[in-house]
């Protein structure tokens, strides 16, 4: 089995990659010190299973795997904290372990994974389905999204929310439009919307999704329906229902 | 204290009210006929001022007969007995000052002092009572601020015992992976495990016993936040740089124990972990001006809003320092794109032997 291991503090990849050297079959074929690398290594090399750190700089393990989304391999969690195994879960980790890791219960994990991986293809690929749940699922008003991850072609672009000016849906794209720049991502408006925090992204139409903060003017466009003016010059359309979620929150 | 008497600029308002009570009544006693007003007011005006002199002296009595507790029987006799002695030496008084105002005006025109002395037993009476209940209002007043002021103290004083037990117990996360930290180096480097336990045990001595004291030297508190940086630069490795400075001065000044030390792990959770590159911690300390002036100061990525765990050991830091010196200690937060500094400046006392539970 190849394995890669990504966690961003050293000791903590040697620990793991001293431990899986004495089982026989695995083979360490990389270690990934922060998200980013996680993301261009299993792509580049991709490895049967990876050993993920939750919590990480930047991109944390549950990003790195929105990131790979169906390109994901099976996937064991290892971190000290134990409040994340829900989530883990929900999206079909093979196991989740908790630091410091014991050599048995590493290697039992290492077993469930080779198990997965020889079960029938419908099985193995249950991982994606999963793992699109990270796009989907609903956050609590308490914690709200506080970044977007977007691909570029070979890069990962990390935007904070506070840099968004509004969201507009285009077919089955989203796109991000962020200080004059547009930034395309596979994601629908409404889930977005329920991800993010109420009381700063409001739907004011169909196909917006504004930034409040943004907000310079508003008139009157026609019967029932009204124009946004953004700081950077930019009007967007407003509906009946829009200006009336936008009036809540403003209240 | 007197509430009146203890403040001049009070003690002026309250002679002033005084004042315009006796020109009203010199209004009254020109109008009724007896005296032209200057007169007249030559005549009250110092009336109402004695008048005010003497009820000052209620205010004793106020205490002394609280409203609500005092039984209303005995509050009637005694502020009747008080009124009708008060009174009596007044009008008596008033009898005198008329004579000699008299003898200053010549023989020709006497104030008549008999025929207003209902008058001013009227006006006595409504004054001492106008008196009497402000006094009253005065006291409830100060009553419900002491009360308020007892009720924040406690819950002050609630406030920091609870924050004390919160300190006195250890993050489990650091203590999970640093053990794991300990596990890795076992297979890799034995004397660097072993010194990593030892780091261990002098952090966790000191905190143990530094958790039970209240007031200590920041040199301890400085020492417990040495050992946990070195613990986390091994956890770290070269993304995490740290130092502490401090002068001899500053390490002599009693600091409430762990007031530091969440600022510290602030800087390392909030901060450091969040950078692909790691960054500097710098802790530095010293006095002046008769205060103790720190500064803990980290690196920290820019694009991260400040998160709701840093808001929650910064607000228990504020909170504690607020319960100790009130106004006298300042927290200052300066959070630039890439840099997060805590500044705390508090009264540099120079720590004293204080109990620790044990």
């Amino acid at each position: 089995m190849r394995v890669l291991i990504v966690d961003d503090e050293p000791l903590a990849r040697a620990f793991l990659a001293e431990q899986l050297g004495a089982m026989a079959g695995v083979e360490v074929i990389g270690e990934a010190a922060n998200g980013f690398e996680a993301v261009k290594l299993a792509e580049g090399l991709a490895p049967d299973l990876l050993l993920l750190d939750v919590q990480m700089p930047r991109l944390s393990g549950l990003e790195v795997l929105e990131l790979l989304g169906e390109r994901a391999p099976q996937v064991v969690f290892v971190t000290a904290h134990d409040e994340f195994a829900v989530r883990a879960f929900e999206v079909h980790a093979v196991d989740y372990l908790l630091k410091p890791v014991e050599q048995a219960r590493l290697a039992q994990a290492i077993e469930r994974a080779a198990a997965r991986l020889m079960a029938p293809r419908d099985r193995a690929g249950s991982a994606p389905t999963g793992i699109a749940s990270l796009l989907a699922a609903p956050r609590s008003p308490d914690h709200p999204l506080q970044r977007v991850l977007i691909r570029e072609a070979e890069h990962v672009h990390v935007l904070p929310v506070h840099r968004i000016d509004f969201i507009e849906a285009q077919d089955d794209y989203l796109s991000f439009a962020a200080g004059g720049r547009r930034h395309r991502k596979q994601q629908t408006l409404s889930q977005i919307e329920s991800q993010l925090d109420r009381t700063r992204f409001v739907r004011i139409h169909r196909s917006f999704i504004l930034n409040v903060e943004r907000i310079v003017r508003i008139d009157p466009y026609a019967k029932d329906s009204w124009q946004v003016q953004l700081a950077d010059g930019t009007r967007l359309p407003m509906s009946r229902t829009g200006y009336q979620r936008l009036k809540e929150v403003l209240d | 204290m007197h509430p009146i008497l203890s403040h001049r600029r009070r003690l002026l308002v309250y002679l002033a009210a005084w004042l315009a009570f006796g020109l009203l009544l010199a209004g009254v006693i020109a109008v009724s006929g007896p005296a032209a007003f200057p007169w007249a007011a030559a005549f009250a005006a110092p009336l109402a001022l004695l008048l005010g002199l003497m009820s000052l002296s209620c205010w004793y009595l106020v205490r002394l007969l609280p409203a609500g507790t005092t039984a209303l029987p005995r509050m009637a006799r005694t502020w009747l007995a008080a009124g009708v002695v008060d009174l009596a030496i007044w009008i008596a008084l008033a009898h005198a000052w008329s004579w000699v105002l008299g003898l200053a005006q010549g023989a020709h025109s006497q104030l008549p002092a008999a025929s207003m002395t209902p008058l001013l037993l009227f006006a006595g009476c409504i004054g001492l009572s106008v008196a009497v209940l402000g006094y009253y209002m005065l006291a409830a007043f100060q009553t419900s601020r002491e009360a308020q002021q007892r009720a924040l103290e406690l819950r002050m004083a609630a406030r920091e015992a609870e924050m004390q037990l919160l300190r006195r117990q250890i993050d489990p996360h650091f203590l999970f992976n640093s053990l794991n930290s300990v596990a890795a180096l076992i297979g890799t480097d034995a004397a660097a495990a072993r010194r990593m336990c030892f780091l261990l045990a002098d952090f966790f001595r000191r905190s143990v016993k530094l958790g039970a004291c209240q007031t200590i030297a920041l040199a301890d508190e400085l020492a417990l936040a040495g050992a946990f940086l070195a613990i986390e630069e091994v956890r770290f490795g070269a993304r995490l740089r740290s130092r502490v400075d401090a002068t001899a001065e500053a390490g002599a000044v009693g600091v409430p124990a762990l007031i530091l030390q969440p600022l510290v792990e602030n800087a390392v959770h909030h901060g450091i972990a969040h950078l692909l590159e790691g960054g500097d911690i710098t802790v530095a300390a010293a006095t002046r001006d008769g205060l103790l002036d720190i500064t803990v100061e980290n690196a920290c990525d820019p694009d991260r809003p400040p998160s709701r765990g840093t808001g929650t050991g910064l607000a228990n830091v504020r909170g504690r320092l607020m319960a100790l010196y009130g106004t006298q200690a300042v927290l200052d937060v300066d959070s630039r794109p890439g840099c997060f500094q805590v500044r705390m400046r508090l009264p540099a006392a120079p720590a004293r032997e204080t109990p620790c539970a044990s």
